[in-house]
């Protein structure tokens, strides 16, 4: 079945990686910028990493017949870096036309601090001034309820925010509820160990229904599953899910979230 | 959009039949951990870990609903509504 991956760090992954995606059905994918497993020392390593995401990634998909998209920004994690974090803001404008770029991400929490929330703000603030759509990060395990709950307050306290353009990411069972009623989209990662198994996700389906929810590997550099979303697709068949219902959820979803980006281009259907 | 596609659903009787064995499995993961624990020289007992799995263990043996998303919240550190005044945030 063909799928879309709306969250996967494919900086990390080998050439290997991409022929298996796109063997198991993945079409497209969206990358958000992230953490590197070490903190980058200035404004020049984040604009390096730009020209990766926008100019090498997409070529390295498309030999694939892989549509590669992105998200720019700080992570949560060097967010707390303000200084470094401000010069990043201030560069990102420079990348915001490049044709795969699809908004601001994946900007959120991790550790719940006031200078995460500081330059947390400052990123919707840019993405709002731009008119880009905002893909983000939530907290793990012990800190995701708390710092889901901030990140949900600060969106909501401003006006300017239209919901139907905000993903928020690594949703559990205890976090859901609360994206989805308030209007947000929702992203369940597939992840060994440290958040949803395929079995928990497609209770969430079944708990939730399928409007405005996602799931993704967030594969990256750590432990995880490039090919958890096929994983996904197999457990739903296993309970007897019609494969429309599947295909909401790991295309339809994907592609009516970031079609309300004008850099997303309709995908060849096969 | 268009009307959400309809979920399937399965009966208890087909989903205990179905995932007998995982859970099954499961458990004595758990059961053969707190032996491992034991049986090891040292002893975390005081430890605040142990007294959230005892927690968590006893939201499994209890009648309420909701039990993923209630072993979650006892993992979770708790949420401030007031805590952008904390910040000086706004
Ligand atoms: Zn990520």
């Amino acid at each position: 079945m063909e799928y879309i991956d709306p969250h996967i760090h494919m900086v990390s992954r080998t050439t290997d990686d991409y022929e298996t995606l796109a063997r198991m059905g993945c079409v497209a994918m969206s990358e958000p910028a992230f953490w590197a497993g070490f903190d980058r020392g200035s404004v020049e390593s984040f604009r390096d990493y730009f020209r990766q995401l926008t100019q090498f990634e997409p070529k390295r998909a498309a030999q694939f017949g892989i549509k590669h998209y992105t998200w720019l920004c700080i992570n949560a994690k060097e967010a707390e870096n303000v200084s470094l974090s401000r010069e990043v803001i201030a560069m990102i404008p420079e990348f915001l036309s490049a044709p795969n770029v699809l908004g601001i991400g994946e900007i959120g929490l991790n550790k719940n601090t006031k200078n995460e929330s500081t330059i947390f703000l400052e990123h919707v603030d840019l993405a709002v001034k731009y008119n880009q759509q905002i893909l983000i990060h939530t907290p793990h395990l012990e800190d995701k309820y708390q710092g889901t709950r901030m990140i949900l307050d600060m969106l909501m306290g401003d006006s300017r925010i239209d919901r139907s353009r905000v993903l928020v990411d690594h949703v559990e069972e205890h976090t859901i509820q609360a994206v989805l009623e308030n209007g947000f989209w929702a992203g369940m990662t597939l992840y060994p160990v440290t958040k949803c198994t395929p079995q928990r996700a497609a209770d969430m389906i079944e708990r939730y229904g399928p409007e405005r929810l996602m799931a993704n590997s967030a594969g990256d550099w750590g432990p995880s599953k490039p090919t958890a979303i096929p994983d996904l697709i197999m457990e739903l068949k296993r309970r007897g899910h019609s494969r429309e219902l599947i295909r909401r959820v790991v295309y339809d979803n994907p592609v009516a979230f970031f079609s309300q980006s004008r850099q997303f281009l309709p995908l060849e259907n096969s | 959009m268009s009307t959400d596609p309809k979920l399937h659903r399965r009966s208890a009787e087909e989903i205990l039949a179905d995932e007998f064995l995982q859970a099954r499995s499961r458990i004595l993961d758990l059961a053969a951990f707190l032996d491992r624990l034991e049986r090891a020289p040292g002893s975390a007992e005081q430890e605040a870990r142990m007294r959230l799995l005892a927690e968590g263990l006893e939201i499994l043996c209890d009648d309420e609903v909701g039990k993923a998303q209630r072993v979650q919240l006892l993992m979770s550190r708790d949420y401030d509504p007031a805590w952008q005044t904390k910040y000086g945030i706004h």
